[in-house]
């Protein structure tokens, strides 16, 4: 996607990412997030969840990566998500981000963001704002 | 993270707390980046740029969010009074991407809080404490600015 | 004419959208609204004025307030200085009734948002607190709600007779005319969506995409 092909309205391609147990338990050794809520589907329903958790800001590097596959090359300048349902490890959520802002001048848009869990449910919603090279 | 962020508190204690703990730096800490972290961080999403999956690609980097999961020993201020009920909830973190960061670079961090503020929600009374991090590199420059909305409810 | 009734701008602490961002949403993906009234949480923003935009896209922007009730979350239209010395817009319990009668008296709409909604909504607390008699009409259908939480906001409006609007609750740019407010009338400014809204003729529609 070049800067000159974007429009306001653009729809980014969606994407079903993979939030297996595999993937979760790989991230959260990265993050250094490894709490049973997110590993452990029998413990979480211990403490009253539907299952483990996708941590938060994994859905919202999983949203990173979809703006990175939509425009090869551009740089992410902030991504602000706000975490509003439980996404649990081992579903089929879909990611999806529209374009709602064009600057020509500073070749910056902004996108609107959504992870959607399998239920339906809005599990985190967002914006970010990327800059295209010249 | 919108410069109109937080609103007028409504309880006396919310005010008390804002008045005496917004904008105060109450911890810092140091990160090294380190290039398996990044590469592991890169992956685990599914990301196939090669400048988060290639370190021997030249502009190879951190992916945008990697500070998000860098925290202070402190949380939050040493006698931070404790507002809002017991329960806590992450209710959403936004993260500001200034420079790369690069494997090896040494971060400092400083924690803050940004704003306390108070709402309803799906969830009942919701006191929103946002405690801010700010990272600088090895040679002072910003490279990221994390603002974590922590959520505390009775 | 079509209005979004219940919209947050990035004057909101959970907002993100920009108005004028909105106003070319609406008119690149060609929505049937006529204009949005922007309900900012627990303020009054007397300072935004919107008239440049209205004219460079031809669309109604009004301004209203979202306000918070020991009932759950009320909007309020028609907003004046005497109203806003009437309550602490800021507040997270302000009792309802006294809302509503401020509202009255200073010539605003008062309406529940919502109703459906847990902890945040009108018939949640009317099963704990019992029914509030100045209350005559609610939003029934909310493009943020959960499902089965319209439904309940229709179903209950419908048993106590309330009449019934409908706003998408919007924070970001993309979510905006979910559902909205038809009118038999035509409505150009604030005071006459406050006319509008207390002659009753107007009703809730769910503009969004099927899934």
């Amino acid at each position: 996607m070049l800067f000159e092909d974007v429009e306001l309205g653009d729809e980014l391609p969606a994407e079903h990412p993979d939030i297996s147990m595999e993937r979760v338990v790989e991230f959260t050794k990265a993050a250094h997030m490894n709490f049973p809520r997110f590993t452990d589907h029998e413990f979480a329903r211990k403490e009253g969840l539907p299952g483990a958790l996708v941590p938060g800001i994994m859905s919202q590097a999983l949203l990173a990566t979809m703006i990175h596959r939509w425009a090869p090359g551009c740089r992410i300048l902030s991504l602000d998500t706000v975490f509003r349902g439980h996404v649990v490890v081992g579903t089929t959520p879909t990611i999806s981000g529209a374009v709602t802002d064009v600057d020509d001048d500073e070749r910056v848009v902004e996108v609107d963001l959504t992870l959607t869990a399998e239920d339906g449910r809005t599990g985190v919603m967002g914006t970010a704002k990327v800059a295209f090279s010249a | 993270m919108s410069d109109t962020e937080g609103t007028e508190p409504a309880s006396t204690e919310v005010q008390e707390a804002k008045a005496k703990y917004v904008g105060f730096v109450f911890d810092t800490a140091t990160f090294t980046a380190e290039q398996d972290k990044m590469l592991a961080w890169a992956e685990s999403v599914g990301e196939t740029d090669p400048r988060f999956t290639d370190p021997s690609n030249p502009d190879f980097q951190a992916h945008p969010t990697f500070t998000a999961s860098l925290v202070s020993r402190r949380v939050l201020p040493e006698d931070f009074p404790k507002i809002g009920g017991p329960r806590g909830i992450d209710g959403g973190k936004a993260v500001v991407i200034q420079q790369p960061i690069r494997p090896g670079d040494r971060l400092k961090a400083s924690a803050t809080i940004a704003d306390i503020y108070e709402k309803t929600g799906r969830s009942g009374t919701m006191t929103f404490i946002v405690q801010r991090m700010s990272f600088v590199n090895q040679n002072d420059e910003p490279v990221s600015m994390v603002d974590w909305k922590m959520i505390r409810n009775p | 004419m079509i209005l979004d009734l219940h919209t947050h701008s990035v004057r909101s602490d959970d907002g993100r959208a920009k108005v004028d961002n909105y106003c070319q949403w609406i008119r690149k993906k060609e929505l049937p609204l006529d204009g949005m009234v922007l309900t900012e949480h627990r303020q009054w923003d007397d300072t935004s004025d919107y008239r440049d935009l209205e004219d460079r896209y031809g669309l109604v922007i009004l301004k209203a307030s979202e306000v918070e009730t020991d009932y759950g979350h009320v909007l309020v239209f028609g907003v004046n200085e005497d109203l806003v010395n009437s309550f602490d817009f800021a507040r997270i319990d302000n009792p309802l009734p006294e809302v509503l009668a401020a509202a009255e008296r200073c010539g605003a709409f008062a309406a529940p948002c919502h109703p459906g909604r847990r902890n945040v909504g009108l018939f949640a607390h009317y099963e704990r607190k019992g029914v509030v008699d100045a209350v005559h009409t609610v939003e029934v259908l909310n493009g943020g709600s959960i499902p089965g939480e319209d439904e309940l906001s229709v179903e209950k409006a419908a048993e106590h007779g309330y009449r019934g609007f409908g706003g998408s609750d919007s924070h970001i740019v993309s979510r905006i005319g979910f559902c909205a407010t038809e009118f038999d009338d035509t409505v150009t400014d604030i005071d006459g969506l406050v006319a509008a809204l207390y002659g009753g003729r107007f009703r809730a529609v769910s503009l969004r995409e099927p899934v």
